[in-house]
Formats: C-alpha cells, structure tokens, sequence
C-alpha cells in the first residue's frame, strides 16, 4: 500500500513515517502544497494523509484540484480546526475523513485501514442513467463528473430507482426498499426523500406519475451510456 | 469679595445651557419648550401693541371732540356786563345737569390760583378736579391743548364717573389775566370698550398660543419620527432581528445611520480577525502537542508519563481558551445572523455517515423547508455536529433527527440513536460538567459540555432522556429565526 503523507513539521512527519512503515505502507512525503499537489497527481497512491496548514498551497486547495482533475484517491486530513464548519469545508472539497490535532497515531493508523477497506474494488460496475452516474461498490454517486453528497436514505433511494429506471415505482415500493424494518412509513416520507434527491440530482429526472409513483429517466438529449 | 459673584454666576450661566440641552433631556420637551418660550413672548408683545394702540386711537378721538368744543367755547366766550365771560353753546349735554358731558372756564390769578369764571350747566355748581400741577403744565404749554383724566363732579366718589379732560389757556381780548378753558368728558365707555377690546385680544392669543404649542408639538413629532424610527431599527439589530440598517432616512441622520452600518461591519470584521487569531494561535500549538504526544507515545517510565500529563494539559488549555476566544466573538457579533437548519443538518448527515461507513450509519433526519436558527452557522454547526456524532458513535446503526418549530421563535432539534443509552446518573454526570465551563475536561468524550455551552450562549437548552429506538434521545431548545427575516440570510 502506497500512502503520500503530506505535512509540514518535521518532527510530526518523523514520526507518522516511523509509524506508518512500521505498519506496513510505503510512504512519500510532500513538505509543502505544490509538491503534494504533484505527487498526488502523477503517482498511483492508495490513500493520502494531507495536512491542513500548509506552506505554498494549503491543503484544502490541493484537495479541490485533485478532485477537479478526477483523482478519487481517499484523503484523510489533518487539522488542528476542530470546529465542525473547517470539518464540513474539508469534506466539501472532497475528504474522506478527519482527524483533528492532537490525535493518537494508533487513531490514524485505524482510520487509514477502514478507509482502504472502502476503497477496495472501486472499479465495479456503476449504474448509469444519462449524466447520472452510481457506483454501488464505493457507494458514490455523480451527476456530470460532480460528486453528490447523498445521505444513506437518500443514497439507497436513488439505488433503488437507477435500478429500476423507466419504471414507474410505487410509493409502497419505495418506502419498503428504503427501510428495512417497520419505521417511519408516513405517506410523507416518500415526498420529502424524493424532494431532496430531486434538489441534489436535478429536479426533472425524477418525475411523477400522478396516482402511481414515480419514475427515473435520463433528460431529454442526454444519451443513455451502459 | 469681587471674586464671588464671578464663580456665581458662572455656574448659573451652564445650568442655563443645561436647561435647554442638558443630556438626559428629552429632545422633543427641548424643542417645544423653546418654541412654547418664544411664543409666549410674542404673544404677549403683540396683545400689549394692539391694547395699547387701541386705547390710543379711542383717545385721540375723545381728544378731537374736546378740542371741538374748546373752540366752541373760546369762539362763543363773550364778556356780559359784569364782566364775566359766557360762553353761550347748545349742545344738549353740556346743559342737562350731570351729563357726563362738561366745560369750565377759568382764570388764572396772578398768584397762580385758578378762579372759575364760568361753568356748563351740567356742572351745576360743581368744580372739575383738576390735578394741582395744571397751571405748571398750561404755563409751560401755553395755547396748545393738553389731556389729562380726572373724575367727575359728583358728591359720592363712588359713582364719580372717569372723565377725559382737555385743557387750553389762552389770553382773550379784555381780559388782562390769561384764562383756561377745560372741556371734559366720561370716559367709562371708552374704557369700556378698551377693556373688552384687551379681553378679546388676551383671550385670542391664548387660545392662538395653545394652537401654536399644538401645532410646534405635533411638528416635532413628525419632525423626529426618522430618529425614533432608527432608534427601533437599532434595537431590531440590537436583537438580532435585523443585520444592518436598510431603512433610508432624512439627509440630517441618513449619515448617522450609514455610520451604525459601518460600525456594524467593522464590529464583524473584528470578530472575524479574531476567530482567524485563535485559529492559526490553535493550529500552531495542536501540531507540537501532537508530537509531544506522538514522541512519549505508549512507552512506559516517567518522563513519557510526564510528556503524556502535561501535553494533555496543555491540549485541555488549548481548547479552553480556544472556546472562550469563541464565546466572546459571539457575544460581540451575535447581530441577527439567520442559519438554514435543513442545510446544516443535510451536510452533517452527509459528512459524518461517511465518517461512520464501517458501521454503515443511517441518519434519518427530518426538518421543515423554512426553519432557521437565529444565530451563527459555525455555531449550529457546532452544536448539532456534536450530537449527531456522538448519536452517531453510540447507536447501533439508525440515528433519528426531527426538528421544528416550537412556537414563541423557538425551534426543537431532537436527536436520537438506537445504541444503549446513557444511564440517568451518567446524564446527570455529563451535563454537571457542561455547565461548569472551567473544569471541563477536554476530549471528555461525548462532547456534550460543548453543545451545552453553546446552547446556553443562545438562550437555549439542552436535555437528555430516554429515546424509544433503545439509545439516548437528545432535546435541543434553541431561537428560531422569523420566516420574514429568514429569506435574506438564507445561502
């Protein structure tokens, strides 16, 4: 396992490399943003440990442009910005997951493990409907290249739709895939999962067949990719 | 002893400048005092000119009716037999007995004495009283015509009537001594009609005062109405039931009112650079704990034991302060910030389903479309990340959110969680150590000082129970914003 860690105190980066090659990874370094930036891009790693508070570049930049440029490598950042708001921008540029200064590396080193269990066999099968697009392995979805930020109701949702797209599916149907036990079976909760999905993946591709349910079809011009 | 009434007077001097302006004041009971002093003045000034100028014109006319029959008099006098000069006129008052109506012709002896020579019938036998400087006054003013009062030729001075009296001396033919001719006449009517005259006027200023008064106290009013309107503007900032001031206001205190703006701003960007301040002051203290802490890492002996304390000390002061710095930029901020609660929740969900994926958390929540806290998003965000991620850590597998508002502007968050709960002498434990901020410990585990903290910093409430999904079930009290002041906040 290749990891590019990422930080900029020297004694820090002595010992999570101490660390993380004892546990068995293969490590680069980047001291500062633009070398981080370069070697995520142009080297195959398996998961990134990316500091915040960084010299040339911060880190929350470098991430945005490796998101831009379609890297998918799970991040994991460092910060000492424990406030939920520096939490919520980090994920908003696309990390995986956060550990806030100080923090024990055991800690790091289990979270480094739980996060390349998830990425394992990112390449499956995706489900696709016009720029919709789902990978049920990952448990990502995308609309045109940009990630959607699905909840797991949300995410199961739209799984169960793209599964069964051009069809016309039934608001009985869908509250029994959605939950798996007897909870929350309003009327409601139906319209108010597919309001959201609609406000996150674009209103028309779900549309309402009125005293029926609901169908999933790709917008109009949009060619449908296998 | 001349210094005394110096710093006497200097002092009555600024109490008079306080009388009009002192601070505390009311501006209004300023203005309409000072007008209200003016146009008393006024008043009174003008009733005083018309009074007078009435009763002058009322005079002067009585005057030319006593110079008519002075010359009357003079042109009639004739000298009888006796020598006696007689004045024969026919007008009819001057021949009914006690008319009101009188002449009298005197002669002025040579050791200054005035003899009656000859007298209108309506005087009877009667005298006219005359003032005892007369023959001073005729002397100095000889051939001319002068006017004074007097009352009249009656026994009773009750019933005497004020007479108006016209006098002249003049030297007639055969005659060696100089004589006086006096014509009077009642003045009550005249006086009469200038007192009703003075009442009309008095009572027409007074009631044109008060309608002065009226319309200067109800022009003030208008007048400052933009000032009592800014003043409540101020206050809905002030409660953060608006951000800035967006009214606009007369030329005189639109600028007063870009100036609060602009002090609002600035209070922001103070409260800004001190966030960026404590944050970048955290950053650079966390990175050398993390190594300190790194460094001593399990290994046993003292001085790892020793590194181990005091870097968790110095972490514990770290976030003390750090939530401190915090709490006092709120308390400078906190003007009328509105936050989507839906937004925040979405992105929580998001955020920390993904963090929680090797248990492969559910978080269901749910919220209406329009909700939104009155206050800051980094602190909801704060508060509501902390539950949710504790429910999250603790459950089994499902986490339930509901929010909504309660009524009387504010809102209920409850979150919930299908894990083993928390005992209730365990609850009591957390939230003891919430309300005592000093003591907090940090990473104490649940994270539940900091969301009480907060949550009491907005006037809220945070409690704990028993949930029927089997975990903790926590309820949030907490200001929801009014759905008016909601839409420009919104993001």
């Amino acid at each position: 396992m290749r990891v590019l860690l990422v930080e900029d105190d020297v004694d820090l980066t002595r010992q999570l490399k101490a660390a993380l090659s004892d546990a068995g990874y293969a490590v680069d370094h980047a001291p500062d943003g633009e070398e981080a930036h370069y070697l995520g891009e142009n080297e195959p790693y398996d998961v990134i440990v990316l500091d915040l508070g960084l010299p040339k570049i911060d880190g929350v930049s470098v991430l945005e442009r490796w998101r831009r440029e379609g890297k998918t490598t799970p991040v994991l950042i460092l910060t000492a910005r424990g406030a939920w708001s520096d939490k919520v921008a980090g994920f908003d540029a696309g990390a995986d997951d956060y550990l806030t200064k100080p923090f024990h590396t055991e800690e790091l080193l289990a979270r480094l493990r739980a996060l390349l269990r998830r990425s394992a066999g990112i390449a499956s099968a995706t489900l696709s409907c016009g720029g919709l697009r789902l990978d049920p392995r990952a448990a990502r979805a995308s609309v045109n290249g940009e990630p959607l930020r699905l909840t797991s109701l949300e995410y199961r949702l739209l799984h169960y739709m793209m599964m069964h797209q051009g069809r016309v599916i039934s608001r009985t149907e869908l509250v029994e895939h959605l939950y798996d036990q007897d909870f929350d079976r309003d009327s409601n909760t139906i319209e108010v999962f597919i309001g959201r999905v609609r406000k996150k993946v674009g209103a028309d591709r779900i549309e309402t067949v009125r005293g029926l349910g609901y169908r999933l079809t790709p917008l109009a011009g949009e060619t449908e990719a296998a | 002893m001349s210094e005394t009434p110096a710093s006497a007077t200097a002092p009555r001097g600024a109490d008079w400048g306080r009388f009009v302006g002192r601070p505390g004041r009311s501006l209004t009971r300023r203005l309409i005092w000072l007008a209200a002093a003016w146009i008393l003045v006024a008043l009174v000034i003008a009733a005083l000119v018309l009074t007078q100028a009435f009763q002058e014109s009322a005079l002067r006319r009585l005057g030319d009716m006593l110079n008519e029959t002075i010359d009357e008099i003079v042109v009639a006098a004739s000298r009888t037999a006796e020598g006696e000069v007689v004045p024969q006129i026919q007008d009819a008052r001057t021949l009914r007995l006690l008319s009101g109506k009188y002449w009298q012709v005197l002669e002025m002896q040579p050791d200054g004495r005035l003899v009656s020579i000859a007298r209108s019938t309506s005087l009877w036998t009667y005298d006219l009283d005359l003032p005892p400087d007369l023959p001073r006054r005729l002397d100095a003013a000889f051939g001319e015509v002068i006017t004074f009062n007097t009352t009249g030729p009656k026994d009773d001075p009750a019933t005497r009537e004020p007479l108006r009296v016209a006098a002249s001396m003049k030297t007639i033919p055969r005659h060696d001594d100089p004589v006086v001719f006096l014509a009077a006449i009642d003045r009550s009517e005249v006086d009469a009609d200038t007192r009703q005259f003075a009442t009309l006027t008095w009572g027409a200023m007074v009631i044109l005062g008060f309608g002065l008064v009226a319309a200067v106290f109800i022009q003030v009013r208008i007048g400052l109405r933009p000032l009592f309107d800014l003043r409540d503007e101020i206050a809905d900032v002030r409660k953060g039931k608006a951000a800035r001031i967006g009214r606009r206001y007369p030329l005189e205190i639109q600028p007063l009112a870009e100036q609060v703006n602009r002090l609002l701003d600035h209070n922001q960007e103070v409260v800004e650079r001190q966030r960026t301040h404590v944050g970048n002051l955290a950053h650079a203290l966390k990175t050398p704990i993390s190594v300190m802490l790194a460094e001593a890492g399990t290994a046993q002996g003292p001085l790892p034991e020793l590194v181990r304390r005091q870097t968790q000390v110095m972490q514990g002061q770290v976030d003390h302060h750090l939530r401190r710095a915090r709490a006092a930029a709120r308390a400078a901020h906190g003007l009328g910030e509105t936050t989507a609660v839906p937004e925040v929740l979405d992105e929580l969900a998001v955020m920390i389903e993904q963090v929680f994926r090797a248990k492969d958390v559910e978080i269901d929540w749910r919220a209406p479309d329009d909700l939104a806290f009155l206050g800051e998003r980094q602190d909801l965000q704060e508060i509501l990340g902390n539950l949710i991620e504790n429910a999250a850590k603790f459950s089994r597998r499902r986490v339930r959110i509901a929010a909504g508002e309660s009524g009387l502007g504010q809102m209920i968050v409850v979150v919930e969680d299908d894990g083993a709960g928390l005992p209730a002498d365990q609850r009591d434990e957390v939230m003891k150590r919430g309300a005592r901020l000093d003591e907090s410990a940090p990473g104490s585990g649940l994270g539940l000082s900091i969301v009480d903290d907060l949550t009491r910093a907005y006037g809220g409430r945070l409690t704990l129970g028993d949930s029927d999904m089997g975990g903790l079930k926590a309820v949030l009290e907490l200001p929801a914003a009014h759905t008016d002041a909601r839409a420009p906040a919104a993001r």
